[in-house]
């Protein structure tokens, strides 16, 4: 494998997506390449940094008040009607 | 849509409460598998506007459209790829279709939230050099979307949602393969960047491994 095909399965690698021959390749070729070994390495680091440093906003109260209410809407118009004849 | 119809009035009770009863338990199944998804969509939809008003919107225009078409949800298959899926699709069609511009992007509103909270510069027990680990949350933020969209859609969709590569594919209309070299592309310019804010603060990327 070259450095080329390397670059190819990087992403897959550091996500786990590769099938069972792939990685073998894929691993054979690090243990050989000194340059593709540090791109590994920054690669798997720089999945971890957007996992770290990006925050998750909250929803607001009121987004989740009305969803909730969406859900809920059919049912209490027919328990409405129910409840009126 | 079901409205009631007075018609129906006159027809047995019985009907009517199995009706309900029904509804009740699509209900239920749809807050379980569903509505609990709210944040990460509301966040997608954040990412996807940069604007709050822009995303609550759209996030209430997936939930009532996935409410309706709840029973062609493949039931066993991952609920939030298929909520996002419709979210994206929304987002397409209202901003793309009518070229309105996805509502103004709010960087100060961004920026004021990153600078509410805490935000130290190597804060963490990571001892060594490691000049990944200082960075700031702001600082990745605005690195993230300084990536074309194509590069940090996937990235996103990958590192902060966890999608697989082939829900992924789905999701963005795209081959595997192309998923693939997107990410590898996406994180090389991403690190890039985080090198620059690196340097910019002294920190020495040369002899990084």
């Amino acid at each position: 494998m070259n450095c080329k095909k390397a670059g190819v399965l990087m992403s897959a690698s550091v996500d786990g997506e590769l099938s069972f021959g792939e990685e073998q390749e894929f691993l054979l070729h690090l243990s050989e390449c000194k340059e593709c070994r540090a791109e590994f390495e920054d690669a798997k680091k720089t999945k971890l940094i957007i996992k770290e440093k990006i925050i998750q906003f909250k929803a607001p109260q009121a987004l989740i008040i009305s969803i909730m209410q969406l859900t809920s809407f059919n049912t209490k118009e027919r328990e409405d009607t129910l409840l009126y004849e | 849509m079901d409205k009631t119809d007075p018609t129906r009035h006159t027809k047995s009770k019985t009907k009517k409460e199995s009706l309900s009863r029904e509804e009740r338990h699509k209900q239920l199944e749809f807050q379980n598998e569903a509505v609990v998804h709210l944040n990460a969509l509301y966040n997608y939809a954040l990412h996807l506007t940069m604007n709050p008003s822009d995303a609550e919107d759209l996030v209430q225009e997936t939930y009532l459209k996935a409410y309706r078409f709840f029973n062609s949800f493949e039931r066993g298959t991952n609920c939030k790829a298929w909520l996002f899926k419709i979210l994206k699709n929304n987002y397409i069609n209202r901003f793309r279709k009518n070229s309105k511009e996805p509502g103004k992007v709010d960087y100060d509103l961004i920026k004021d939230f990153y600078h509410s909270i805490k935000d130290t510069r190597s804060d963490t027990s990571e001892s060594e050099s490691d000049y990944f680990h200082s960075l700031l949350h702001e600082e990745v933020y605005q690195a993230l979307h300084s990536l074309p969209e194509e590069f940090r859609e996937v990235i996103q969709l990958c590192d902060i949602e966890g999608f697989t590569y082939e829900e992924i594919a789905n999701m963005v209309e795209s081959p595997i393969g192309t998923v693939r070299s997107r990410l590898y592309r996406g994180r090389k310019l991403l690190r890039a960047q985080l090198e620059g804010y690196a340097k910019k603060y002294g920190f020495n990327t040369d002899n990084i491994q």
